[in-house]
């Protein structure tokens, strides 16, 4: 990716250009009123034929289908399908955990998570869904003017005010929300944070975006390891002998997140920031494109 | 100071700190190293995880090792060692320093002078007053003494201010100096000697060990100083004789030979054999070169004895012999030309030739054998030439008796060229009818040149001319018979003499020319012309300039005295007597040192006890500074290190937002852009150059341009202006070959002959101008091969003068031409003929014209056949400047107007120029073609 010089959402777009619209797998659209391409299977707003009904009166005579009314005796009116967007909340994790990368070769989880974000909003975009933050209490919206506008809300937001989880927000029902963080928060807090969404029935899906350091625990020999949020530090003589317990701790986490998706009926995607951005951007975007 | 070895230290009890490495072990073992911080998101995963076998942290090995090492290096740098220290100084009196400062001192003088401090380091060390004494007196009169008890500084400076003297060292008066030093207790004694074996070596080292311990330091035997004899005299060569001390190994010496004002003349090389003292190198130089040697030195070698100082005894006069006609050749055994110059040619430079000749020339000596009377104006000349300081030798024969004897011979002509005057005829001694036996030689008389010589006895003479009896002729006479007639007669006219020997230089009237006297006789009247007189009995000579003790040649001190010749005979030198040049201008004598120094022998014999050794002895060298900086370093590593390992520069602390990170980060960038601006800035000379060479075609790409198009090609004169035009001349034909025929050159290449090959191009233009320079021997070398291998070349002489008279007269362009193809093989050419391919190649032509009109166009002539070239002409020569005529500007305009005027002119010699190209490319088809109604006619028949 040679994208040195370009922003975040230039990045997003040159990333995203190799995939076709993103079109959500939507079983019950959220009930909004935006047109979209989610039909309805009624009668309403769209591009989709639906049906010819007999003219009543009060029909608008610019609804009438002129060239099915030349075969028959009746009046015909063209319907149409009623055609509906569907809206999708997005957020990642903002906080100083998310900014720190264990070698300069590697992006941040930051940078990672936001230019995922970035080019799966691009995605639906341009299929019409409608996108927004979370937390920003901005309506969705489908036209390009939004990507750029959320782009900037990213940019301009300080590690320092970001939280580990999303705050539960009132969202319309059917919506779905797109979350991207390392998730390393405790599972408790992590389910909680969920279930705000869940009951509320809006459906999500998770993308726990991490450092490759941070699986691997590369270190040895005495080190103090100091944590980015104000956590205690922690003095370790071997680093690598506790090596193996860290694995399974991280697994663990790992675990304990799937299972609350599970329960919550959410989906979830794993992501090192050493592999490259397109392997994660093809898992979600099918994984999203299924099933929400 | 404690000595260990070699080493020794000033502080040897610092050393004991050494004993507490151990425990600086043990501490920095017992001691973790400071864990690495390290930022980490996931901690939370890690709180609470502990390791489950608690081994401490230990710091590595080899990082305790550094440690040590330094805590080492700086304990044996601080208790000061030091390298090769000096060993005390014996006995409790003063220091007694003998320095020799004879002549063969000078060889390894800055070595003494180095053993010399040293010795008084060693005093100032340990407080000891100094006597010096040195082994060759300064002045003639002023006897040597050893100087007063002196402070090791004081001695010093006088040690600094000494000199090697040109002269032997006089052990004797030292000895006797010795003999009133009074020292208290023993004195350690050193003697610097310059290692050469005299009798009174012994004793004197016995003397001095009365004083005390005597240490001798010698130089190495091989480092002996070489004298050099001044050169033998006889022969033809000039051979120098160099001496050494030591005759062991083969070694060759190189001698140089320069005039009086130090320029270079000649060098020859002098090898001693294994096991040989003596060694002889050879010049084998021009007379005039040779008399021009006034020093001849030893490469390498700075003493006076290497200098050997040539006076005008060593000068060789010219001598020339007169011959009239090359008969003389015909029968040599006949010819007094033939006995003259082989009895000459040993000892003197002969030159033949007439007498006009001769006189013209600066001769000392001109040898005149049997001639009758001179012409007036000859005579004049010879004459004048006698009073300038020539030597006139004369011999007698047939011509001499029947012209020049007898009153008439001073008719007419005048005086004839003689010392006395001769009877008429002459007398025959003995023949047939005589009956007594020729009378012999009678000794030589002291005064005479030839005094000494001895007289064979079967010498006779035969026939020989009569002086007229006067009152000078004994005075004259040099030699004369038994009977006392002359038989070598002289006069000295001005500053030079006419000699005459009475009879003949072949063996017509005697045998002396047969026999070896006449060697010798030759070889003494030829040095008498050598300016200097031998004879001449002077008082003692002043002196002129003198060599110094390194063989250098000044003015003489106010102590040099004058040198009486009994002296120089005798070779004397000293202080009074230093070598060098003595006497007055134009007399100079040289007094030499190498004949007196005489054969040397390396010291050996020397009383048992004294303690011999080397100059090359080596310095203290104290080395605490240099391992506290070690340990410095060792120190900067070991911070380098504890950085590393607490994280600051390992790739793994890479940290985001970490600020110490960040700015190791901007640190290292700044780092890297700082070595990458001294890294462009060493580079930069190098691009700039490589720039500078990618500016100029490089080969491939010149290949590449000349062949992937067909193009046309002007050689590179040099001269703007002419390659301009040539260019644009070429530029315009092109123009007009790709409109009118198939082929469609692109632009023209110009062509370096030094660099560019030639083999790519079918024709090349060359405008001939006079400020091309000449061709250097590879170009040639490959115009040679070009044409040799079917290249074709037009030479335009640009030239508005007919060039008809190309064998003739030549124009400047002509003579350029000849100038530059002076070694370039062209074949014979002629005018173009009528039916040459030339003019119907493409157009048909008469003539060819170019910028001018006129100029005949020359061709190879390729009617004989042979050749490569398709029966193409190699080298075409045109006058017309056809460049010109077809040169364009940018526009397409032509830029020169044609004389005698016209386009159809220009339109002509564009036509010139296609057919000229045609003809490069196609060869000789036109002419197959032209052929074809005859070939047809052959066939049917």
């Amino acid at each position: 990716m040679s994208s040195a010089g370009l922003s975040p959402r230039q990045r997003a777009e040159q990333l995203s250009a190799a995939l076709p619209p993103l079109l959500l797998h939507a079983d019950r659209v959220a009930a909004s009123v935006a047109q979209g391409v989610h039909g309805r299977r009624r009668v309403g707003q769209g591009e989709a034929f639906w049906q010819f009904r007999d003219y009543q009166p009060g029909d608008s005579p610019q609804s009438i289908d002129w060239r099915q009314t030349a075969k028959a005796d009746r009046v015909f009116v063209r319907q149409m399908e009623w055609e509906a967007a569907q809206s999708v909340w997005c957020w990642r994790d903002g906080s100083a955990s998310m900014d720190w990368r264990s070698s300069n070769k590697l992006p941040t989880k930051r940078e990672r998570a936001e230019l995922l974000m970035l080019a799966l909003m691009t995605l639906m975009v341009r299929a019409g869904e409608h996108v927004s933050l979370l937390g920003t209490g901005l309506p969705p919206a489908a036209n390009r003017g939004t990507l750029v506008r959320l782009s900037e809300i990213l940019r301009r937001e300080e590690p320092a005010e970001a939280r580990d989880l999303p705050a539960p927000e009132p969202l319309p029902r059917y919506g779905q929300v797109l979350l991207l963080g390392d998730f390393l928060a405790d599972p408790q807090e992590i389910e909680r944070s969920l279930r705000g969404f869940a009951e509320r029935g809006v459906k999500g899906h998770l993308v726990q975006v991490l450092d490759p350091a941070e699986e691997t625990l590369p270190y040895s020999g005495r080190v103090r390891f100091e944590g980015l949020q104000g956590e205690r530090p922690w003095l370790l003589s071997r680093a690598e002998g506790v090596r193996a317990q860290y694995r399974d701790q991280l697994a663990a986490q790992t675990d304990a997140i799937r299972e609350i998706a599970r329960r919550t009926g959410w989906r979830c995607t794993w992501h090192r920031t050493d592999r490259s951005p397109q392997t994660a951007l093809l898992a979600v975007y099918s994984a999203l494109a299924q099933h929400l | 100071m404690a000595a260990l070895g070699p080493v020794a230290f000033a502080q040897p009890w610092l050393l004991l700190a050494l004993m507490a490495l151990p425990a600086l072990w043990f501490l920095l073992r017992v001691t973790p190293p400071a864990p690495k911080t390290q930022r980490f998101p996931a901690i939370r995963l890690l709180l609470g995880l502990a390791p489950q076998e608690e081994t401490p942290a230990r710091t590595p090995w080899w990082l305790l090792l550094l440690r040590l090492l330094a805590a080492a290096l700086v304990i044996v740098g601080l208790s000061g060692p030091v390298m090769h220290p000096a060993t005390q100084l014996s006995g409790s009196g003063p220091l007694v320093l003998v320095i020799d400062n004879g002549w063969a001192s000078a060889k390894n003088w800055s070595e003494r002078m180095q053993a010399a401090e040293a010795q008084l380091d060693r005093a100032a060390r340990e407080q000891r007053r100094v006597v010096l004494l040195t082994t060759a007196a300064a002045q003639p009169d002023a006897p040597l003494k050893p100087s007063d008890l002196l402070r090791p500084e004081r001695a010093r400076e006088r040690v600094r201010a000494l000199q090697p003297h040109p002269w032997p060292s006089d052990y004797e008066s030292v000895r006797a100096a010795v003999e009133d030093l009074q020292v208290d207790g023993s004195a350690p004694v050193v003697w610097l000697n310059d290692g050469l074996q005299t009798p009174a070596t012994e004793a004197l080292a016995s003397r001095l060990q009365r004083l005390g311990g005597v240490e001798l330091m010698r130089p190495e035997p091989s480092n002996l100083p070489v004298s050099v004899l001044p050169p033998s005299s006889s022969g033809t060569d000039l051979k120098v004789q160099l001496r050494r001390a030591d005759n062991r190994g083969p070694t060759a010496r190189t001698v140089i030979a320069s005039d009086d004002r130090g320029r270079l003349v000649a060098t020859a090389e002098a090898s001693f054999d294994d096991g040989s003292r003596l060694a002889t190198a050879t010049f084998e130089l021009p007379l005039e070169l040779r008399n021009r040697i006034s020093r001849v030195s030893v490469q390498g070698e700075n003493t006076a004895a290497s200098v050997a100082l040539l006076d005008s005894r060593w000068q060789r006069r010219p001598v020339g012999l007169v011959t009239e006609s090359a008969q003389a050749d015909a029968q040599p055994l006949l010819s007094e030309v033939y006995y003259l110059e082989r009895a000459l040619a040993p000892y003197a430079e002969v030159t033949r030739g007439n007498l006009g000749e001769l006189l013209a020339q600066d001769r000392a000596v001109i040898v005149l054998s049997d001639r009758g009377a001179l012409r007036a104006d000859l005579r004049n000349q010879a004459r004048s030439w006698v009073e300038r300081g020539g030597v006139l030798l004369r011999f007698a024969g047939p011509k001499l008796a029947r012209e020049l004897t007898g009153p008439e011979a001073r008719e007419g002509g005048g005086e004839p060229l003689l010392p006395v005057r001769l009877r008429r005829g002459g007398r025959a001694l003995s023949g047939t009818m005589s009956w007594g036996s020729p009378p012999k030689l009678a000794p030589f008389r002291p005064d005479s040149p030839f005094a000494g010589l001895s007289i064979p006895d079967d010498l006779s003479i035969d026939r020989q001319v009569l002086a007229q009896p006067s009152l000078d002729l004994g005075e004259k006479t040099w030699a004369r018979l038994a009977d006392g007639t002359p038989l070598v007669t002289a006069e000295q006219r001005g500053d030079g003499w006419v000699v005459l020997v009475h009879t003949t230089a072949n063996a017509q009237w005697s045998n002396l020319p047969l026999s070896g006297l006449f060697v010798q006789m030759l070889r003494r009247v030829v040095s008498v012309g050598e300016g200097v007189a031998q004879s001449a009995e002077t008082g003692p000579l002043p002196p002129s300039s003198v060599l110094d003790g390194f063989g250098q040649l000044g003015p003489a001190p106010a102590s040099v005295k004058a040198l009486p010749s009994d002296a120089l005979e005798s070779n004397t030198i000293g202080a009074a007597h230093p070598p060098g040049l003595y006497g007055l201008e134009g007399q100079r004598r040289a007094h030499n040192l190498g004949p007196a120094v005489g054969d040397v022998r390396p010291l050996t014999d020397l009383p048992s006890g004294v303690e011999v050794g080397g100059f090359a002895s080596e310095p203290e060298q104290r080395y605490g500074p240099w391992l506290l900086v070690a340990a410095l370093v060792l120190l900067l590593i070991d911070l380098a290190i504890a950085l590393l390992l607490r994280g600051l520069f390992g790739p793994a602390g890479g940290d985001g937002m970490g600020r110490r990170a960040a700015r190791t980060a901007g640190a290292r960038t700044a780092g890297g852009g700082a070595a990458a601006i001294l890294l462009a800035v060493a580079l930069a000379p190098t691009s700039a150059s490589a720039q500078s060479a990618g500016a100029g075609d490089d080969p491939e790409s010149y290949a590449l341009k000349a062949t992937l198009d067909t193009r046309l090609a002007y050689v590179v004169t040099g001269v703007d202006r002419v390659d301009r035009i040539a260019e644009q001349g070429l530029r315009g034909l092109s123009r007009t070959l790709t409109a009118r025929t198939s082929i469609e050159p692109a632009d023209p290449l110009p062509v370096r002959l030094e660099e560019h090959p030639l083999a790519f191009f079918p024709l090349l233009y060359w405008p001939v101008t006079e400020e091309q320079t000449p061709l250097s021997a590879r170009a040639e070398r490959k115009v040679n091969d070009y044409l040799a291998n079917g290249g074709t070349i037009l030479f335009d002489l640009r030239d508005p003068t007919p060039g008809v008279n190309l064998g003739g007269g030549l124009s400047g362009a002509g003579q350029a031409l000849r100038g530059l193809t002076r070694n370039l093989d062209i074949p014979p050419l002629k005018p173009v003929p009528p039916e040459h391919v030339l003019t119907k190649a493409f157009y048909l032509l008469n003539d060819f014209p170019g910028r001018y009109d006129g100029g005949q166009l020359w061709v190879e002539d390729t009617s004989a056949g042979g050749g490569d070239g398709d029966g193409v002409a190699s080298v075409l020569v045109g006058y017309n400047d056809y460049a010109g005529a077809w040169a364009i500007d940018q526009a397409g305009q032509p830029r020169f107007a044609v004389t005698p005027g016209g386009e159809r002119q220009r339109e002509m010699a564009y036509r010139v120029g296609v057919n000229l190209v045609m003809y490069a490319m196609t060869g000789n088809y036109k002419a197959d073609q032209v052929h074809i109604p005859a070939i047809l006619e052959r066939l049917g028949q």
